[in-house]
């Protein structure tokens, strides 16, 4: 079972890369060719067009995204949206989107908030009022991925019962309004997604099919895993190119990576990079298993491949010398996305404040 | 079944009686019993529970089943695991005559030597690793023990150090130079060595925790038969090689379970104790978040391990995989160890010894974190780990050494 899963894992791994790497950082595939290659179906039922797959391949694929810091609604728009309707009642519209996003036609977003304060959100951003016009949304989440170019928005919200929602609604819908935040780290987009009042239909509110608590923060827990399997795939990708480079670049007559200094550092950066593998997959396997202690695995992922990757992209710079600080290195575009992935769903000390609950 | 993949129903079958057996065969309050005693009770009690775990199939169980051995991987894994979860005393004494004498008698020894040695080791032969000296720690090369070739066998002259549990030893793996004109990688051979033989003088060497487990060994012409080498002479280098990393994934595997149940749960407790301000220490974020950080390290280096013996096993290890783990393991006991001494603050300056046969965290943490430099400078300094893991592990070029 476990070679099985390996094998796929290393077939999608080389195809990702050579998909990914392929195109260059300018010209990311375009979303056609992603939808051609079944990512953002992987974790939609056969049925439903997809394949029937699990958060472990999606987590090689996010890996290799985060390699290549790769621009491509994949985060948002296949594996947050995936996620959430796998979590809801199952239903037409629900099978319709599911198809949607499995061919590449439907482009959601689920309006989660990146800016938690907390390791996952407490609740959802937005809440239901029933009133004399029908239910009204209010809410407002900032740092939704992908967002912008959406074209369905799927809004966690509080029922007018207390119980967490979601809420199916298309962007131009009367009361909300999307806009597009730019970022210091220009790979990637979020924007921030707003609701005054918006009528939505009774029709539109959709319900998780279990615990609905327990639905909203494995969504956190999802999305914070997420993050930290961008943050390890350009972690290893940063490795890479810094060894490749301190093998050739000479100074002092003599390669600088024959230097102790250099050597140990990457050395270190080598340590820091297994030790985080460990952890992200760890953490994988246990949301995909639907491990009852899996948001520990996932605090731990999140909280170590998120630093790791600021220190592992930092080092790069360091030892690409003069050459690292310029823009034309590209090495700010990783270090850019590492210390955004080290912010989102999160921060490294909110994870910990939650594995270290356990304590008392 | 050896060699045979295990279910999961097995595995968890065989942790079910691994459980049952701690339960009734660790001797409680061993600790304390352990805490203060002299040399004497130290070794009977290690020899005992080596036997104890003998009669359960549990002392080399990675050995080959001709031998003794022959358990399953996945089996191994959950022995260790469960020993470290009930806190068992660990197998000290005996360690380098499991380990490297019996890796390098099953990989370069010839029939007899085997035979010989092999089950006496299960009866309880001690064994010494002399291979360090003072003119030879990290470039271990270097060394200048001579052995010359005399009549049927070799006359031997020098000094070793860093000798663990020589005081006990009844052998010792002997590294010496046979072909003083050779590059130093060519001119060294590898020896079995009686203790009782005429000529060996051992003083202990007291080390900076306070305990005298390293040994000096004084050679002085001693004699060691035709009999006593492994493998060709001048190939010892090569032997030595293939055998020193024997013990790096079992053993490492056993620490890190070590770590991550007793030596965390003590640290939880450490810092749940109401500290001198009368608050647990727990109770301050910045104790807990260091905590986390810890247990997430912990996790991180118990499924290093478990991957390094999978690969092993399999034959799919890569060059610098047992650097990183013996790298980060020594690092994070001395991190780890270091915060349990600061949170401890006096008290633990008051304990002045720490219980023998327990791991490298004991509870005991001032004396541990003073310990846990003997995890980071033997058996390869953590400067040597990390030039091993940029070369091999990273292929970056060397420095230009001789030899």
């Amino acid at each position: 079972m476990s070679t099985d899963f390996s094998d796929l894992h290393g077939e999608l791994r080389a195809v990702a890369r050579d998909l990914l790497g392929g195109a260059g950082r300018d010209r990311a595939p375009g979303w056609k060719a992603i939808a051609a290659s079944g990512w953002p179906g992987l974790e939609v039922p056969e049925a439903l067009g997809g394949s029937g797959a699990t958060f472990a391949e999606v987590a090689v694929v996010l890996e290799e995204m985060g390699r290549a810091a790769a621009s491509t609604p994949y985060f948002g728009t296949a594996v947050l949206s995936v996620a959430a309707l796998d979590l809801l009642e199952p239903g037409p519209d629900r099978d319709e989107l599911l198809r949607g996003i499995a061919s590449g036609a439907a482009l959601p977003a689920v309006a989660l908030a990146g800016d938690t304060g907390t390791a996952v959100a407490a609740r959802p951003p937005f809440r239901l009022e029933r009133s004399a016009r029908g239910l009204l949304l209010h809410g407002d989440a900032a740092f939704v991925p992908d967002a912008a170019g959406a074209d369905r928005l799927l809004l966690p919200a509080l029922a007018p019962g207390g119980e967490p929602v979601m809420v199916d609604a298309r962007p131009d819908l009367a009361g909300i309004r999307v806009t597009a935040q730019p970022l210091l780290d220009a790979s990637r987009a979020f924007g921030r997604v707003t609701a005054e009042a918006a009528v939505v239909a009774e029709g539109a509110v959709r319900r998780f099919a279990a615990d609905p608590e327990a639905a909203f923060r494995h969504l956190g827990d999802r999305a914070a895993v997420a993050v930290a399997c961008d943050g390890l795939g350009l972690s290893e990708a940063m490795l890479d190119t810094t060894v490749a480079y301190v093998g050739v670049r000479e100074q002092f007559g003599r390669p600088v990576g024959s230097f102790q200094a250099v050597k140990h550092a990457c050395a270190d950066m080598f340590v820091r990079v297994a030790v985080a593998r460990r952890l992200v997959e760890a953490a994988a396997r246990a949301l995909s298993a639907g491990d009852p202690d899996g948001w520990v695995a996932a605090s731990m992922a999140k909280s170590y491949a998120g630093e790791a990757a600021v220190d592992v992209a930092g080092k790069a710079m360091q030892l690409h010398g003069g050459m690292g600080y310029t823009w034309e290195s590209g090495v700010h575009v990783h270090l850019k996305r590492a210390m955004l992935d080290r912010s989102l769903f999160g921060s490294p000390a909110a994870h910990r404040r939650r594995i270290a609950r356990r304590y008392r | 079944m050896t060699g045979a993949r295990r279910t999961a129903q097995d595995v968890g079958e065989f942790r079910a009686e691994v459980r049952e057996w701690c339960r009734e065969h660790i001797p409680a309050g061993w600790r304390e019993a352990q805490t203060g005693v002299g040399e004497e009770e130290f070794v009977a009690f290690q020899k005992a529970w080596f036997q104890e775990l003998r009669r359960a199939g549990f002392a080399v169980p990675h050995w080959p089943a001709e031998w003794g051995g022959g358990m399953p991987v996945a089996e191994q894994i959950v022995l260790y695991q469960e020993l470290a979860a009930h806190d068992a005393p660990r197998l000290v004494l005996a360690f380098v005559a499991i380990h490297h004498a019996a890796a390098t008698l099953l990989a370069a020894g010839t029939d007899e030597q085997r035979r010989r040695h092999l089950p006496a080791i299960l009866d309880g032969e001690i064994w010494v690793q002399g291979f360090s000296e003072p003119g030879a720690g990290s470039d271990l090369a270097a060394l200048s023990t001579t052995a010359r070739r005399q009549g049927d066998g070799y006359v031997v002259n020098g000094q070793k150090v860093w000798a663990s549990g020589a005081a006990h030893a009844d052998w010792c793996l002997l590294l010496a130079r046979t072909d003083p004109d050779a590059p130093k990688r060519r001119g060294i051979s590898y020896f079995l060595l009686d203790m009782g033989t005429p000529g060996i003088d051992v003083r202990p060497v007291r080390q900076a925790t306070g305990e005298s487990h390293f040994c000096e060994i004084f050679l002085d012409d001693v004699v060691i038969p035709r009999t006593g080498l492994v493998g060709r002479e001048n190939e010892g280098w090569r032997v030595a090689q293939e055998t020193l990393g024997a013990e790096r994934g079992m053993t490492m595997l056993e620490l890190a379970e070590r770590l991550g149940n007793a030596g965390f749960r003590w640290l939880v407790e450490t810092c749940a104790r109401s500290g001198l301000s009368g608050a647990p220490p727990l109770e301050d974020p910045l104790v807990a978040d260091r905590l986390a950080g810890f247990e997430t390290e912990l996790t991180a280096l118990r499924a290093l391990c478990r991957d390094l013996v999978e690969r092993h096993d399999a034959g799919t290890s890569g060059p610098a995989d047992a650097s990183v783990v013996k790298l980060f393991y020594s690092e994070l006991l001395q991190r780890m160890t270091a915060f349990g001494a600061e949170i401890a603050g006096p008290a633990a300056h008051a304990e002045l010894r720490k219980p023998l046969s327990s791991g490298w965290e004991s509870g005991a943490w001032a004396l541990d974190f003073i310990g846990s430099w003997e995890w980071t400078i033997p058996g390869g300094t953590s400067e040597i780990q990390r030039t091993i893991i940029g070369e091999r592990g990273l292929g970056l070029p060397r420095e230009s050494r001789s030899g």
